[in-house]
């Protein structure tokens, strides 16, 4: 018997707004489609009446998770119209921040893939996890969402003495407690029963349709911006980039749980080797010259690209927030072909899916 | 370090370069459109090659070939995304879903192209069709 099953766009399984379309056979899915838009605010539209300071404040609440990556980006394409040089302290603050984003965006993940196969206890042990990550970031922004490090020509709030001990403590912490997590997670039976594959994306079909970031890594594809085209002192930094070949979603928990000790370290040799000097350039704010930069930036999920165009007033004259879900969603059709019914919003949920990033 | 190259092109090279950058295996990180300052429609077809983004501009064309045959959604998405909010016209793709915007949306009369309009034109529109439908009910 051939039925067709919706999912969403309000759905248990998922955590924000998509729609898909099933087409089974029994309890095969044979094809899917996927519908979003559920999310759009018209942020970019938004954006062109704003200055740049507005605008880091707007883009910011893109999203909630890699709000930071955000405001990181677009300060970045200003910063390369002016042509404006970041100092190296504000440099290396923004990567602390944008990794232990990338460690709280990793573990939320994980834990909501743990809840969807139904072990719910260790969604609250990587939880914990993640606790310690928001405390820190908490520490150091004074926010647990939206953290407002950034600011045209620098990094907003500093890192002193006290701060840097205590997030290399917190460090030491996570890398203990995900030490245990990731061992019980990557041997664990049930986990490994529930998510070998399941929703096979191939390395060619990864290629073909550009998937990104953690997504395409699980599938083999060496693609990392931090590795392609260093920015903001990256190419300091001595780290690793995680491969799994399966590409199912096992492999995706697994290149993940490796970039959680990858961010660690490099949070280490930020802080441990953090520069002396000022942190930004003061808070005057600029004019954005006549112009356009693309600058892309790795994100928790991928490769993220903001385009910003400027005239010389103080607005923008366009800016192009495009997203590292905008290449993998489009992916979650295919993986989702020849898997059961049940398995579909793990599948939809092993792309760390951000709708709201997608939509704007 | 990041760098970024604008390089002019005619629209009859937009699918021999999609296809030679597709054979040399370059990512392609976006495709960006804008209205100038002047309202020329500005296409901008961004390629990552090694550290540089490489930006393909076409300059004044609102009817487009299409390259999602070459780059599959990684080209499919933005182009839906641009037909949608700009009206511009992609030669041989399927547009008969929508990616963002509503159908019935009044302000733009179901047509989209948001990034046309002036902001304060739309929330004119706006405020007229609100009216409008608490009219209906």
């Amino acid at each position: 018997m051939s039925y067709i099953v919706p999912i969403g766009p309000y759905h248990p399984a998922l955590e924000e707004p998509i729609h898909a379309t099933l087409y089974t056979e029994g309890e095969v899915i044979k094809d899917a489609d996927v519908y979003v838009g559920y999310n759009h605010r018209g942020i970019e539209k938004l954006a062109t009446t704003k200055n740049a300071i507005q605008t880091l404040v707007l883009v910011e609440r893109v999203c909630g998770i890699c709000s930071h990556s955000h405001a990181f980006t677009y300060a970045m394409c200003v910063e390369k119209i002016n042509g404006i040089e970041v100092p190296k302290r504000g440099q290396y603050i923004r990567v602390v921040t944008a990794e232990l984003e990338r460690l709280h965006s990793h573990l939320l993940w994980a834990g909501i893939a743990c809840h969807i196969i139904g072990h719910d206890s260790m969604f609250m042990h990587i939880w914990d996890v993640r606790e310690t990550v928001m405390d820190l970031l908490e520490k150091l922004s004074g926010n647990r969402v939206n953290y407002a490090m950034v600011t045209i020509g620098g990094s907003r709030r500093d890192i002193d003495d006290d701060l840097r001990k205590e997030i290399l403590a917190g460090c030491k912490k996570m890398k203990t407690a995900l030490d245990r997590i990731v061992d019980m997670v990557v041997n664990d039976r049930t986990i490994a029963m529930r998510t070998k594959g399941v929703g096979v994306l191939p390395y060619e079909d990864a290629i073909r349709m550009g998937a990104v970031g953690p997504h395409a890594r699980a599938s083999g594809v060496k693609i990392d911006v931090r590795k392609d085209a260093p920015y903001s002192s990256y190419e300091d930094f001595d780290f690793d980039i995680p491969m799994v070949e399966s590409g199912d979603v096992y492999a995706r928990i697994v290149v993940r749980a490796l970039e959680c000790y990858e961010s660690i370290k490099i949070i280490r040799q930020a802080l441990k080797n953090l520069p002396e000097g000022p942190i930004n350039l003061g808070n005057k704010l600029v004019k954005i010259q006549e112009g356009q930069a693309v600058c892309r930036h790795e994100a928790p999920r991928g490769q993220l690209s903001h385009m910003v165009v400027g005239t010389g007033a103080f607005e923008n004259h366009r800016v192009s927030v495009h997203v590292p879900s905008y290449k993998n969603t489009p992916t979650i059709p295919f993986m989702l072909r020849n898997n059961t019914v049940a398995d579909a919003g793990l599948i939809i949920a092993s792309i760390d899916p951000c709708f709201s990033c997608l939509d704007r | 370090m990041q760098d970024y190259k604008v390089i002019g092109m005619k629209k009859d090279e937009i699918i021999p370069i999609a296809q030679k950058m597709r054979n040399d295996g370059i990512y392609l990180v976006m495709i960006h459109g804008y209205m100038d300052k002047n309202d020329v429609p500005v296409i901008r077809y961004d390629y990552a090659v090694g550290s540089t983004v490489e930006s393909y501009s076409v300059e004044g064309e609102t009817v487009l070939p299409t390259i999602s045959h070459i780059y599959d959604t990684a080209a499919e998405w933005p182009e839906r995304e641009l037909n949608e909010l700009f009206g511009w016209t992609f030669e041989g793709l399927d547009v008969s879903k929508r990616l963002f915007l509503p159908e019935d949306m009044l302000e733009t009369e179901g047509k989209g192209q948001i990034m046309v309009k002036p902001l304060e034109e739309l929330r004119k529109l706006n405020e007229v069709c609100t009216e409008k439908k608490e009219g209906l009910e």
